[in-house]
């Protein structure tokens, strides 16, 4: 099957990462492969908030912010 | 692309619990709307009430401030916002001058506390006295005590009718599974959207409560409010465990959290039933209201070598 290729940068840490996932992966098998819960963060594509049912495209830019915070 | 399940527009926003996709208008508006449905319903706040608010720069304290700032507004209400300094090099130093610049943003009068001047030691010499001493407590149990009862005084001088805090439904429910995992009943039955004790106490009120923590923050970077988004370094414990339990429930599961609260919501009039009358003193040491003859804040610090410094907070 055909895979997609996007960049993910996670707010608060340096650098960015190459992520290859399914052609139509959703933004939540986004943040599932990469162990996080969709309750404890929000996500950007391209800078804008995007919905974690939003499907992901070849070359997205994906800002992953935890919003989880304080104590 | 997602569509808005209300107007159609595109949509940033899963509401897994209530089936629907929203978009940033739909959300911004709706998060208002249950701040302000809980304002009425719970009657936190009356007409021309001086209302207090506890910010520490954090995305839940700057939202209740702004939320608090445009509502008041309109009601010929006073507002006054609280910062504590407990003094977490690395963290708090970095929060409290964001609580700063919203505050003078919205034109609100802004007091800092820190604990230093109050205690004669930060948070952080606190946290080095108890391992000295073994005192066997974590940093939570006297940020948490100490930073309550500077609150509580600091609202009180102000001549506050009420004091804000920003808890959102996560850490509400959080707070309900805490005291149930330790059969605490009397801190138990203090939740709830207001609480108002006894003299010498502010009333407190939650207006998020009832706003999941994920709704918060959304609303925070959808209306491009300045919040520290940072995690204290003290924080661990069960505290995290039953978070992390919370959300993968809720993940699993939607509407868990509003199913705890409501079910909490129900028990909470037999649950007051059973904690048990006690009778309001003053603190033999600062004077401060307890229903003992020394308050928990001082009892924690004598055992750290420390006594409370200023009986007076606000001159
Ligand atoms: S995590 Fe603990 S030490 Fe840190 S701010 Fe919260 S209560 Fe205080
Ligand atoms: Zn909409
Ligand atoms: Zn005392």
């Amino acid at each position: 099957m055909a895979r997609i290729t996007v960049t993910v940068r996670v707010f608060g840490q340096r650098g960015t990462r190459r992520l290859r996932l399914q052609a139509r992966a959703r933004v939540t098998d986004l943040l599932r492969s990469l162990g996080y819960n969709p309750e404890v963060v929000a996500t950007r594509r391209d800078g804008k908030i995007v919905a974690e049912g939003e499907r992901l495209a070849n070359g997205d830019l994906v800002e992953i912010i935890p919003i989880v915070t304080g104590g | 692309m997602l569509r808005c399940s209300l107007c159609g527009r595109r949509a940033v926003y899963d509401r897994h619990y209530a089936g629907v996709l929203l978009c940033d208008r739909c959300l911004v508006k709706s998060v208002e709307r249950r701040f302000r449905r809980a304002i009425a319903e719970h009657k936190l706040i009356a007409p021309s009430e001086r209302i207090a608010v506890a910010v520490s720069g954090g995305k839940d304290s700057v939202v209740c401030l702004h939320m608090l700032a445009e509502h008041l507004r309109l009601r010929n209400c006073e507002l006054a916002a609280i910062t504590i300094d407990e003094g977490i090099k690395g963290y708090r130093d970095r929060s409290l001058p964001i609580a700063k610049e919203n505050a003078e943003l919205l034109g609100v009068r802004h007091l800092v506390v820190n604990f230093e001047d109050a205690f004669g030691a930060t948070l952080d010499r606190m946290v080095r006295l108890a391992k000295r001493r073994k005192t066997g407590l974590n940093p939570c149990t006297y940020c948490g005590v100490m930073r309550r009862s500077l609150l509580n005084q600091a609202a009180r001088e102000l001549g506050a009718d009420k004091l804000a805090t920003a808890h959102n439904l996560d850490d509400e429910v959080q707070a309900i599974m805490l005291n149930y995992v330790r059969a605490d009943l009397s801190r138990l039955h203090r939740l709830g959207p207001i609480y108002s004790p006894r003299e010498g106490f502010v009333p407190r009120i939650k207006p998020l409560r009832e706003i999941p923590e994920k709704e918060v923050a959304l609303y925070a970077l959808l209306r491009e409010l300045r919040v520290h988004l940072a995690v204290c370094p003290y924080a661990g414990g069960i505290h995290i465990e039953i978070r992390d339990f919370l959300n993968n429930l809720e993940a699993n599961h939607p509407n868990s959290k509003f199913m705890i609260l409501r079910m909490f919501d129900r028990l909470k009039p037999q649950v007051v039933r059973g904690v048990p009358e006690f009778e309001m003193r003053r603190c033999e040491v600062c004077g401060e209201p307890t229903s003992t003859n020394v308050c928990k804040s001082c009892e924690l610090l004598k055992k750290l070598g420390l006594e409370k410094q200023r009986k007076t907070l606000i001159y």
